[in-house]
């Protein structure tokens, strides 16, 4: 406790040099902690989003489905399994049939992924209800993206193109029922979502689906040979890798102020240590060993990553909050960024993300301080008092 | 630009007892602070033996010296060496501090300490608000605040001009009498030499003379 209120005394009275050391470290801390938890939001948010929009409680993916490989889609359908057709009739499972097709907005030629989906499916939050018609007309729903992309807006006709299974080209006129807003591109960007009884007829599928979407899981998940179940952790895996590959440069912006922060840090020492021979060869003279002396000078570095702590908390837990509340508008569309990706991320600030970065840094700047701090243990007390330079 | 060994201290045979007012004196180079940090555990002599307070120097572990200077040994400097950043009472207190001595009784002491040398109404000062006779009486302070049994002091008039050189001396004087520590002086002060009662004349790390001065 002594070593500590000693610290804390020279500390405190080095003055000015303390308190920029402090203040480029408390930079170090909030803007790891902001960079991290804008991380963090945006990985939320995104989760949330796909959920949402897209993934459901889990999909079922016919065996040859890969949306990777455009290719596997004439082939990736099938009759939806009896176990999973009961649970599908009461909207617990939302069947998707997924087709290649292409429309012509404007005389243009652009390829599209048909969607069919049931009008009453209350899983995904898209505004499949528009899909009901009582004319005899297909309506559509597209997202913003692609109504932006195409020029079309709602009430708009379009001739949508597709192969039936037997290779045979057809043609028809859609409806742009309705748009939405969404966050998720996957589906927005180049999708046109119809009917799923519509999209059947079309394609010459009766009964059958490419994806499975399932409500909450509540029993045991059902496999056969044709459908395989994919789960949260395998549906999201792409956006989190595509967030962690992200936030490389967050790391990489952080790792350069921490390495600034330790060098302040580093040479305060390293002065330190020179400067105070005689203050060293008094300690040595008063009573204390040379470990002794070593762990206040250690410990007075390291005190520098608790006065920022202090010192950041202070602008950082009002600047923080403000954000998380508010929100960070984001300049970009998501669609740029091709991953789902709201208008304002919300960063997030847990208690262990704070703790950790408190802990790191205070680790790391205990051990630069330790570091040059060793020097004094080797230091000849009767030169260091006359404050001899060794 | 030399090679060889220097050797500071040759045939010394001394031995200092209780209550001594002792000046070790000589000229720059004769060995003077040598022997001083030699006695004061701050270094060992390469050859021969030196006994502090029962304890051989040669033998004493890192730990066992610093408890040795911690709680039986003080110094005073020529320079005063206070620590900047604290204050008189904090100077002063810092002995007690590493003795871990309680807070109160800390506080007595350095209250105690602050008073033998006339400095009570400085005690939030620091040391770069002081005059280098206060600053020498805040070292005498800091030194004597553990009642050591020996107080070193090297050249502690070297900075000061006559009257606080009389000043702080008569303040050693005192303390020496009133609590029979041993006050060890390295100097080549003449006001020095006039205060003390025993002069140990060292000349090229040798004793030329060694003379008891009778002041009764």
């Amino acid at each position: 406790m002594m070593a500590f209120n000693l610290a804390f005394r020279n500390l405190l009275g080095a003055g000015l040099r303390t308190w920029l050391n402090v203040i480029v470290l408390s930079f170090s801390f909030v803007i790891i902690i902001w960079t991290k938890g804008l991380l963090q939001g945006w990985d939320r948010q995104a989760r949330h989003d796909m959920i949402k929009w897209e993934i459901g409680g889990g999909q079922y993916w016919h065996a040859s489905y890969d949306p990777y490989d455009p290719f596997t889609l004439s082939d990736s359908h099938g009759a939806i399994p009896e176990g999973l057709a009961a649970i599908a009739s009461d909207t617990s499972i939302v069947p998707v049939l997924i087709a290649q097709g292409t429309i012509f907005p404007a005389g243009r030629m652009q390829s599209v992924l048909i969607k069919g989906i049931p009008p009453e499916q209350k899983i995904l939050a898209l505004p499949t209800e528009k899909l009901v018609s009582a004319d005899n007309d297909i309506p559509a729903i597209i997202g913003s993206s692609m109504a932006e992309n195409t020029r079309l807006g709602e009430g708009d006709y379009v001739t949508l193109r597709w192969r039936d299974r037997n290779g045979t080209f057809d043609a028809t006129e859609i409806r742009i029922a309705g748009l939405f807003e969404t966050t998720v591109p996957t589906v927005d960007v180049g999708q046109v979502w119809i009917p799923l009884e519509k999209l059947r007829e079309m394609m010459l599928l009766p009964g059958e689906a490419t994806v499975l979407i399932a409500g909450e899981l509540t029993g045991e998940v059902s496999v056969t040979d044709e459908w395989v179940f994919k789960d949260h952790k395998t549906l999201l895996a792409d956006i989190e890798q595509i967030i962690k590959a992200k936030g490389s440069m967050g790391v990489i912006i952080w790792g350069i102020l921490l390495l600034l922060a330790m060098l302040a840090v580093f040479d305060t020492q390293v002065f330190s240590i020179f400067r105070r021979q005689k203050e060293i060869g008094t300690y040595v003279a008063l009573g204390m060993t040379r470990g002794e002396v070593v762990k206040l000078f250690t410990i007075e570095g390291a005190m520098n990553s608790v006065l920022a702590a202090a010192v950041g908390a202070i602008y950082g837990i009002p600047l923080l909050t403000l954000q998380a509340v508010n929100g960070i508008s984001i300049p970009v569309k998501s669609s740029d960024y091709g991953l789902a990706m709201a208008e304002k991320l919300y960063p997030v600030y847990s208690i262990g993300l704070i703790a950790g970065t408190v802990l790191i840094v205070m680790l790391v700047t205990t051990i630069v301080s330790y570091w040059p701090s060793r020097k004094i243990a080797r230091l000849n007390p009767t030169e260091a008092l006359r404050g001899r330079m060794q | 630009m030399g090679s060889g060994k220097f050797t500071a201290l040759n045939g010394i045979d001394l031995t200092f007892g209780k209550g001594e007012f002792t000046g070790i004196i000589g000229p720059s180079g004769s060995g003077k602070t040598t022997l001083l940090n030699i006695i004061g555990t701050l270094d060992v002599p390469s050859e021969g033996s030196a006994l502090i307070l029962g304890q051989s120097v040669a033998n004493l572990t890192p730990a066992s010296s610093a408890a040795l200077r911690k709680s039986k040994l003080g110094f005073i400097f020529q320079s005063y060496n206070l620590f900047q950043v604290h204050t008189v009472f904090e100077n002063v207190e810092f002995p007690l501090l590493l003795q871990g001595i309680e807070t109160a009784k800390r506080r007595q002491m350095v209250l105690d300490a602050l008073e033998w040398v006339g400095l009570t109404d400085k005690i939030k000062s620091r040391p770069a608000q002081l005059s280098g006779g206060e600053s020498q009486r805040v070292a005498i302070a800091r030194a004597m605040v553990k009642r050591p049994a020996v107080v070193l002091a090297d050249e502690p008039t070297a900075n000061l001009d006559a009257a606080n050189s009389h000043n702080i001396l008569q303040t050693m004087e005192k303390l020496n009498r009133e609590l029979q520590t041993t006050f060890l002086f390295a100097t080549h002060d003449e006001k020095v030499i006039s205060y003390v009662r025993r002069k140990i004349f060292l000349f090229d790390g040798k004793v030329a003379r060694d003379e008891i001065i009778d002041k009764n």
